[in-house]
């Protein structure tokens, strides 16, 4: 019988569109310091830390766990790095889950870290284009790197698929009105990269092509920060939380999924993100969630781009495919709707510090319940090449 | 001539690097890369690319139990068919586009010369699955509506290949004859792609003019304090082109130097680009944050004469976008 995993402890360092000041041995240690502190305990109560760091080119070394090991204070404790693309977050806290889960640890960190703007491209004199050539590397290298693969265009293969088959859905002034909402739901966030960036949904229609159909303000922004959760399991759990004065944010669901990265017969469900359909039903069947719109209360979703949260959110059972723009239409994540989206202000507006990212995520879900009293909340993570990994998780209260 | 090398020789950087003052400490920047040579094998996968290289065939692979034909031919064997094994195809080089493709506008460091691109999946005649595809047009810059789901493209193959994906790419089938269409092995340098023609607007009125004449004003002062805020100026750090652009009323020069930006009543002789446009307010528009200038080269209101400097073009967008989240900044503060 798998045993209860809750969230004891979690921290974020401020997301900067970069930190000229730190390495990301001190960002890391920076996290995994204050999430001790958050829980009250010290590395020597640590039974095995996860690293979840997506590029070694972004941190310019091939193992970029191996100095943390020490920095962190958890010399001779098990340490394994999880490296899922986009997903790479979620994925370290579901490794994490596991191994608690199946009585192997009984507290774990998850560490999540990135540094990707150290990419500079000498030729524009930015770092953006360097960043996106580093994320290009992510793709197929035999027949897609060559021919200008990025994150942001294989996001919107998929999203463009969906519009053709649903024409009328994911239109620009409901794009344009999701990240303005988004914009002002970051204010207060204390990490966030874009706090203070609130947009109206004119300036985000006018904003600028970036990959067509994504516009600048509907893309998520580059960042650089770590994030730490501390996992125990439940009687662990709870002693920490006596100690804290913190209750336990328990895992209840958990699902992944993983798709085809090619497209055609056989292959990627085309026009569909399957992988956020397949992880978010394992998780509801995991928690025992069978109308997630009712049963869930908050949802911090990667929102690599608009488009693709509001088809993350159908795929996941929010509102129905061809009407993801129910979200704003029907008042669904408007204010007093029935489910608050990305309170954090998503990787759009807080930003996207890769490992880190769904550690924020999971942290920013944990202060929604523990703050607002919210029964349930789910934390979604999307990666790779055609958003092909999926990963669901249900944050639960006692 | 010299030959191509694998990293461009521009790419690479001076060995150094420089300090930044920040809140009274002194952060160092050090100029670096990770770089590794590969030779690498091509494998299972040579038959195609030489296929591409000396044939210029495209080929697929077909599963000996269900029938499906893979192309590119990524598997030896069928993964749906517990690893039945494949043989060899030669697939069309017609087909139709899986989906409506996106559009690169903004690409990474290695495609900057090469934006605006589409890249989509084509379905080649005799396939079952979709080729990625680099997408172009004949007609000038590539905008969204050229191609959607279901378009007929054509490949095309460079003249001078390598054996590499790269040697091809597709054209919409509707730009070609009929001929052409026909022709298995169709080369780049067998079509006619449009050349950039500066567009001519005609004789100005004197409202244009002096429309003219106010808008230049306004920019002159919107380029003034663009200069003076820090972060406006880290946008176009270490950037330097000369720009004429040139109206229906007139000619004006846009100066951007390392953080500096100028507006100047005068013409160049030898600018690094022509921005053309009848009138100087999209521009304008654009640098204040009402539309993207990005947008106006689009939806061809501005004009370039060269494709790479869209480049300059996000900077300039990065201008306006930079000076209203300071404005936005400032206000919270």
């Amino acid at each position: 019988m798998a045993r209860k995993v809750g969230i004891v402890g979690a921290a974020v360092t401020p997301f900067k569109s970069k930190w000229y000041e730190k390495t990301y041995y001190e960002l890391a240690q920076m996290a995994t310091r204050e999430a001790l502190a958050d829980a009250a305990i010290t590395p020597e109560d640590v039974d095995a830390v996860i690293y979840g760091i997506y590029n070694d080119i972004f941190e310019r070394t091939c193992i970029p766990e191996h100095p943390l090991q020490g920095i962190t204070g958890l010399h001779n404790k098990p340490g394994l790095r999880v490296s899922n693309g986009g997903a790479t977050g979620a994925y370290a806290i579901s490794a994490a889950h596991a191994y608690i889960a199946a009585g192997r640890y009984d507290i774990a960190l998850v560490l999540g870290v990135e540094k990707s703007t150290d990419c500079f491209d000498f030729t524009s004199k930015s770092s953006t284009p360097e960043v996106i050539k580093v994320i290009g590397w992510s793709g197929d290298s035999f027949f897609e790197q060559k021919i200008g693969w990025t994150a942001s265009d294989s996001y919107a293969e998929v999203a463009l698929a969906y519009m053709d088959e649903y024409p009328g859905d994911l239109k620009p002034e409901i794009t344009a009105k999701i990240s303005s909402l988004l914009s002002e739901q970051v204010k207060g966030n204390p990490v966030a990269q874009r706090a203070n960036d609130q947009c109206t949904p004119e300036e985000v229609m006018n904003s600028r092509y970036i990959v067509y159909p994504f516009k600048e303000l509907e893309i998520c922004v580059y960042s650089e920060g770590a994030g730490a959760v501390i996992l125990a399991e439940e009687k662990t759990a709870r002693a920490i939380a006596k100690n804290t004065g913190v209750p336990p944010v328990w895992i209840t669901g958990l699902g992944e999924s993983n798709e085809h990265s090619f497209a055609g017969k056989n292959q990627n469900h085309w026009g569909r993100i399957y992988s956020h359909h397949m992880a978010a039903k394992r998780a509801y069947e995991m928690a025992g969630i069978k109308n997630p719109l009712k049963e869930i209360d908050v949802v911090e979703l990667h929102d690599a781009f608009v488009h693709q949260l509001e088809i993350s959110m159908a795929e996941m059972g929010f509102c129905p495919l061809g009407h993801a723009d129910g979200l704003i239409e029907d008042g669904i994540m408007t204010p007093g709707g029935e489910v608050s989206v990305n309170p954090s202000g998503g990787l759009i507006y807080c930003g996207h510090a890769v490992g880190a990212s769904n550690v924020m995520s999971a942290w920013a879900c944990r202060n929604e319940i523990n703050k607002k009293g919210h029964r349930r909340g789910l934390v979604h993570g999307t990666g790779s090449t055609i958003c092909q990994y999926g990963v669901a998780m249900i944050l639960e209260h006692d | 001539m010299q030959k191509e090398k694998v990293i461009p020789f521009n790419f690479i950087p001076d060995k150094g690097g420089r300090t930044l003052k920040l809140g009274g400490a002194n952060y160092m920047l050090m100029n670096d890369a990770m770089y590794t040579f590969y030779e690498r094998s091509m494998g299972d996968f040579s038959d195609f690319f030489l296929a591409i290289r000396d044939k210029k065939k495209i080929l697929g692979c077909k599963c000996t139990k269900c029938g499906m034909v893979r192309v590119p031919p990524f598997v030896t064997h069928c993964p749906d068919c517990n690893f039945a094994p494949t043989t060899r195809v030669e697939v069309g080089q017609v087909g139709k586009l899986l989906s409506t493709p996106p559009i690169t506008y903004f690409a990474n460091a290695l495609f900057l010369d090469k934006a605006p691109f589409g890249r989509g999946r084509a379905v080649l005649k005799g396939a079952d699955t979709a080729m990625s595809v680099m997408l172009y047009t004949t007609t000038g810059i590539l905008t969204p509506g050229i191609f959607n789901r279901g378009t007929e493209v054509k490949i095309i193959f460079k003249d001078e290949r390598m054996g590499e994906i790269c040697d091809i790419f597709a054209v919409p089938a509707s730009e070609l004859t009929r001929a052409q269409i026909a022709k298995n092995g169709l080369l780049e340098s067998e079509l006619n792609f449009a050349a950039p023609k500066e567009p001519k607007y005609g004789k100005p009125t004197k409202k244009d003019a002096a429309d003219f004449k106010q808008t230049v004003k306004e920019l002159q002062l919107l380029a003034k304090e663009m200069s003076a805020s820090p972060r406006v100026r880290r946008a176009i750090e270490g950037w330097k082109r000369d720009v004429a652009v040139k109206c229906k009323a007139g000619e004006f020069a846009m100066l951007i130097n390392d953080g500096d930006f100028k507006i100047e009543d005068k013409k160049l002789k030898s600018p690094d680009f022509v921005l053309a446009c009848e009138d100087p307010r999209y521009l304008l528009d654009g640098l204040l944050y009402k539309g993207a200038i990005t947008d106006s080269v689009i939806t061809k209101k501005l004009w370039l004469s060269k494709n790479i400097e869209f480049n300059t073009i996000f900077k300039l967008d990065r201008l306006a976008r930079f000076l209203a989240r300071e404005k936005k900044e400032q206000a919270a503060k």
